[in-house]
C-alpha cells in the first residue's frame, strides 16, 4: 500500500456552512435536476425512482434517493497498483498525488519545442512516473496522435500498463476503445475476476456543467459500473462562466453533478467503486478563456474536498497547474501554491499535479521532475512535526550542552532524512560552486535528472507471452515495446 | 581480503562505532597486522564515503557518523603500531578569526579533515594574530586554515598572513581561507594559497596543495 500522508489540516467551513451547502445540493438535484442525453441513464434513473421528464430530458433527483446513493457507495475505493507497494487506498483524508490532463502537446525533450504527442509519450512519461517518488499514479496525460482514433484507448492504456506499476486511470475516447482497454487490462490481471479483485485500471466520465449528463460520455459511466471497475465522475465548472462567480454556487453546482453521476454509478451496479471529482476552475476575466492555474480553482477543490469528506465519499480532485508557457517562476509558484492548497484540503487522488503547462494543454518532461519535487515539499508539511522523546531530544540538548554542535551527533545522522525533505532539484550551492557547475536554471536541472531516469528506468514488466499475444490480438497498438 | 576486514569496511561505510571497535578487536584476535586493520579494513571503508558524498548519495552527518566509526576503530589499532605512525595526510591548524565567534563551519572542515586522514589542530574561534602564530611555532603544521563568517573580520586574514612573511615563515605553510563572504579573489588579494566554497571542497584543497 501507498504510505499515503493524511491531510484537512485547511478547513474552509464550519459545521453550518456544510449543512448550507448540502441543502444547496439537494434543492439543486430536487427543484432543477439534470439534462440526462444518454437514453439508457435516463431509464435507469426513472426506474430507480426519480422524477423525470422525456421531453426536456430532465431528471430530478429527490432528497432520499440521493442520500441513499452516497450510502451505498463505498467509502474507500481501492485503485492498485501493478505492485502492491502502489495500491492506493482512497479514503477519508488520504492524500495521493499524480498526472493527468490530457493534452495534445509535448515540449519536446530534445528540443523544447511545443509538438504534437505521440504514443511515445504516453510510454515514457508512464516510464517518468514509475521513476519518481511523489507521484503516487498514473493518469495518462497525453493524447496519441500518431493513431487513428478508433486505436488511441487500447494505445494508451497499454502504453501506461507496460510502462508502469502505479495505479492506472484514464479517459476514454471510443465505446470500442474503452472495450479494448478493459480487455487488455484483463489479459494482464490474468481475467476479468482478476482484474475486479485488483484493478490497477480505472477509468474517467464526467457531467457537463451546468447540469447536464451527456449521451457519450454517460453511456461509458454504464459500462465501467457495469463492470464494476473503479471510475471517477467530476465535473468541471468554470466560476464565472458555467456557473456562477461566487465559489460557494461553484463548489454546489459541481457537487450536485458529481453526485448526480455517483447516483446513477450505484443504480447502475450497486457498490461501484466511485470518486465523486472535481476539475473546476474560472474563466479569466480579461480573455475570456479557460485559465488551470487560478488558486480559486484550489479554493473550489478545497471546498468541495471538505464536503466530500463530510459525505464520506473518496475524491478525484485537480491541482498543481500551471498556465505558464514553460518552466518559469510562474510555472513554479502557481503549481506550488495550488498543490500545497490541494494536500492540506485533505483531497484524495490529486490529478493533474505533475508536467503540466499552459493551461492544461501541454506536457513537460522536466516540469513533471519539478512538480514531483514540489509535491516532496507538499507532503513534508503533511507529514508534520512528531513530538515524543526522542524527536524532543532534551537529554541530547542536556549532553551538548551550551556552545556544542549537533552536526556529528549520532542523532542528526539518524534523523535527518526523516526530519529534512531532501530536494533534487533546488540549487542550494553558493554561487560559486553553481557556476562551476555550470549556473543551470531550475528547467536545465530537472532536465538531465529526466534524461537520466528516461535513459535508466524500466518499470517491472508485464509477461512477456501476454505482451505479445497483446501485440496479435491488437494490431493498432503502434510502437517498439523497450527491453 | 578477509571477511573481518571487509565487514570492516562496511560497517565504516554504515557509521556504526561500536561495531567497527568489535570488528577492529576480532580482527586484531585472528592475528591481523595493524597496518593491514588500518589501510584495509578503516581506510579503505572511508575512501568509499568520500566517494559516495561527493556523488550526493551521503550527508554530512553520515559522513561525520563513518568518521566517528573509523577513528573508534583507529584507537584500538593505534597502540599495537609500537612506534610506527600512521601515514598522515598532513597537519592542518585551523581556527576562526578574532572578532568572529562563527564556530560550526570550521569545525566541519576540521571533522571532515580528519575523515580523510589529516591531523587537525583546531583552535577554535575569536583567535588573535599572535595566537596563530604561536600555535603554528608550536605545532608546525603544513597548512593554516582561517575562517571568517563576518565582512568586518574577514580583513583579519590578511593581518595574519602579513604577520607570516614579516617572521618569514610564510613560505614553510600554505595558507588557505574559507567562510560565506570570501571569494577566489579575496584569496589572490590578500596572498592566501588556496580557498574552497564549502567543507567537502576544503579537503580536497589541502589535498591538491600539499600533493
Amino acid at each position: 500500500m501507498y504510505p499515503a500522508l493524511k491531510g484537512s489540516q485547511l478547513r474552509l467551513f464550519d459545521d453550518a456552512q456544510i449543512h448550507t451547502l448540502h441543502e444547496g445540493v439537494v434543492r439543486l438535484l430536487e427543484e432543477v435536476g439534470m439534462k440526462v442525453k444518454s437514453k439508457q441513464a435516463f431509464e435507469i434513473f426513472e426506474k430507480g425512482g426519480a422524477i423525470v421528464d422525456p421531453v426536456s430530458e430532465i431528471v430530478k433527483i429527490p432528497r432520499e434517493m440521493l442520500e441513499k446513493a452516497i450510502k451505498i457507495a463505498p467509502s474507500k475505493v481501492v485503485i492498485h497498483g501493478r505492485e502492491e507497494k502502489h495500491d492506493a487506498v482512497l479514503e477519508k483524508n488520504r492524500v495521493h498525488f499524480g498526472t493527468g490532463g490530457t493534452v495534445m502537446y509535448a515540449l519536446d525533450f530534445e528540443t523544447g519545442v511545443r509538438r504534437v504527442t505521440t504514443t511515445h509519450d504516453v510510454r515514457d512519461l508512464a516510464r517518468l512516473v514509475d521513476s519518481l517518488d511523489n507521484i503516487a499514479f498514473y493518469v495518462i496525460h497525453t493524447y496519441p496522435a500518431d493513431v487513428a482514433e478508433e486505436d488511441v484507448d487500447a494505445n494508451r492504456f497499454y502504453w501506461a500498463i507496460t510502462n508502469t506499476t502505479k495505479p492506472i486511470m484514464g479517459g476514454m475516447y471510443t465505446m470500442k476503445g474503452l472495450r479494448e482497454a478493459i480487455q487488455i487490462s484483463e489479459m494482464v490481471a490474468g481475467g476479468a475476476d482478476q482484474l475486479r479483485e485488483r484493478p490497477f485500471v480505472s477509468f474517467i466520465t464526467l457531467m457537463v456543467t451546468p447540469l447536464v449528463m451527456d449521451g457519450h460520455y454517460t453511456d461509458f459511466l454504464i459500462e465501467v459500473a457495469k463492470k464494476g471497475l473503479p471510475i471517477a465522475v467530476p465535473s468541471e465548472p468554470l466560476a464565472g462562466a458555467t456557473s456562477p462567480v461566487t465559489l460557494a454556487a461553484t463548489i454546489t453546482i459541481n457537487l450536485a453533478e458529481t453526485l448526480a453521476g455517483l447516483t446513477l454509478a450505484q443504480l447502475v451496479n450497486p457498490g461501484t467503486p466511485t470518486l465523486i471529482g472535481t476539475t473546476s476552475s474560472i474563466m479569466d476575466m480579461k480573455t475570456g478563456t479557460y485559465v488551470a492555474g487560478a488558486i480559486e480553482s484550489s479554493l473550489i477543490n478545497a471546498g468541495v474536498a471538505q464536503m466530500a469528506q463530510y459525505y464520506d465519499l473518496p475524491l478525484y480532485a485537480t491541482g498543481g497547474q500551471s498556465d505558464s508557457k514553460l518552466n518559469d517562476c510562474q510555472a513554479g509558484y502557481e503549481s506550488a501554491s495550488q498543490a500545497m492548497t490541494l494536500g492540506l484540503s485533505g483531497a484524495n487522488w490529486i490529478h493533474d499535479a505533475a508536467g503540466l503547462l499552459e493551461c492544461c494543454t501541454t506536457v513537460s518532461y522536466e516540469k513533471t521532475v519539478i512538480d514531483n519535487e514540489i509535491i516532496g515539499n507538499v507532503l513534508r508539511v503533511l507529514k508534520g512535526v512528531e513530538v515524543n522523546e526522542e524527536t524532543l531530544a532534551i537529554e541530547l540538548i542536556k549532553k551538548v550542552g551550551p556552545a556544542g554542535n549537533f552536526l556529528a551527533n549520532p542523532h542528526t545522522a539518524e534523523h535527518f532524512r526523516d526530519e529534512f525533505f531532501m530536494p533534487k532539484v533546488a540549487d542550494r550551492l553558493n554561487r560559486i560552486t553553481w557556476k562551476a557547475k555550470g549556473s543551470m536554471d531550475t528547467h536545465q536541472r530537472a532536465h538531465l535528472l529526466a534524461e537520466e531516469l528516461l535513459q535508466n528506468h524500466r518499470a517491472k514488466p508485464i509477461n512477456p507471452e501476454i505482451r505479445d499475444e497483446i501485440r496479435r490480438m491488437f494490431p493498432g497498438i503502434k510502437g517498439e515495446d523497450l527491453v | 581480503m578477509s571477511n573481518v576486514l571487509e565487514e570492516l569496511n562496511q560497517k565504516v561505510i554504515e557509521g556504526k562505532l561500536e561495531i567497527v571497535q568489535e570488528l577492529t578487536r576480532q580482527a586484531i584476535a585472528e592475528g591481523h597486522d595493524p597496518e593491514e586493520i588500518i589501510n584495509q579494513g578503516l581506510i579503505m571503508g572511508m575512501n568509499v564515503v568520500g566517494v559516495r558524498f561527493k556523488a550526493g548519495d551521503m550527508y554530512v552527518p553520515e559522513v561525520l557518523m563513518c568518521a566517528r566509526a573509523m577513528s573508534g576503530g583507529m584507537e584500538i589499532v593505534k597502540p599495537l603500531l609500537m612506534g610506527k605512525e600512521i601515514v598522515s595526510a598532513g597537519k592542518v591548524l585551523i581556527g576562526t578569526v578574532k572578532g568572529d565567534l562563527h564556530d560550526i563551519g570550521k569545525n566541519l572542515v576540521a571533522m571532515l579533515l580528519e575523515s580523510v586522514g589529516f591531523n587537525v589542530i583546531n583552535l577554535g574561534t575569536d583567535i588573535t594574530t599572535e595566537q596563530f602564530i604561536q600555535a603554528i611555532k608550536e605545532h608546525k603544521p603544513d597548512v593554516l586554515g582561517l575562517s571568517a563568517l563576518l565582512t568586518t573580520t574577514m580583513l583579519g586574514m590578511k593581518d595574519i598572513i602579513d604577520q607570516l612573511v614579516e617572521e618569514g615563515m610564510r613560505d614553510e605553510i600554505k595558507v588557505i581561507i574559507g567562510g560565506a563572504p570570501i571569494s577566489q579573489e579575496f584569496s589572490d588579494e590578500i596572498g592566501a594559497d588556496g580557498f574552497a566554497p564549502d567543507g567537502a571542497s576544503a579537503t580536497e584543497l589541502c589535498q591538491k596543495l600539499l600533493a
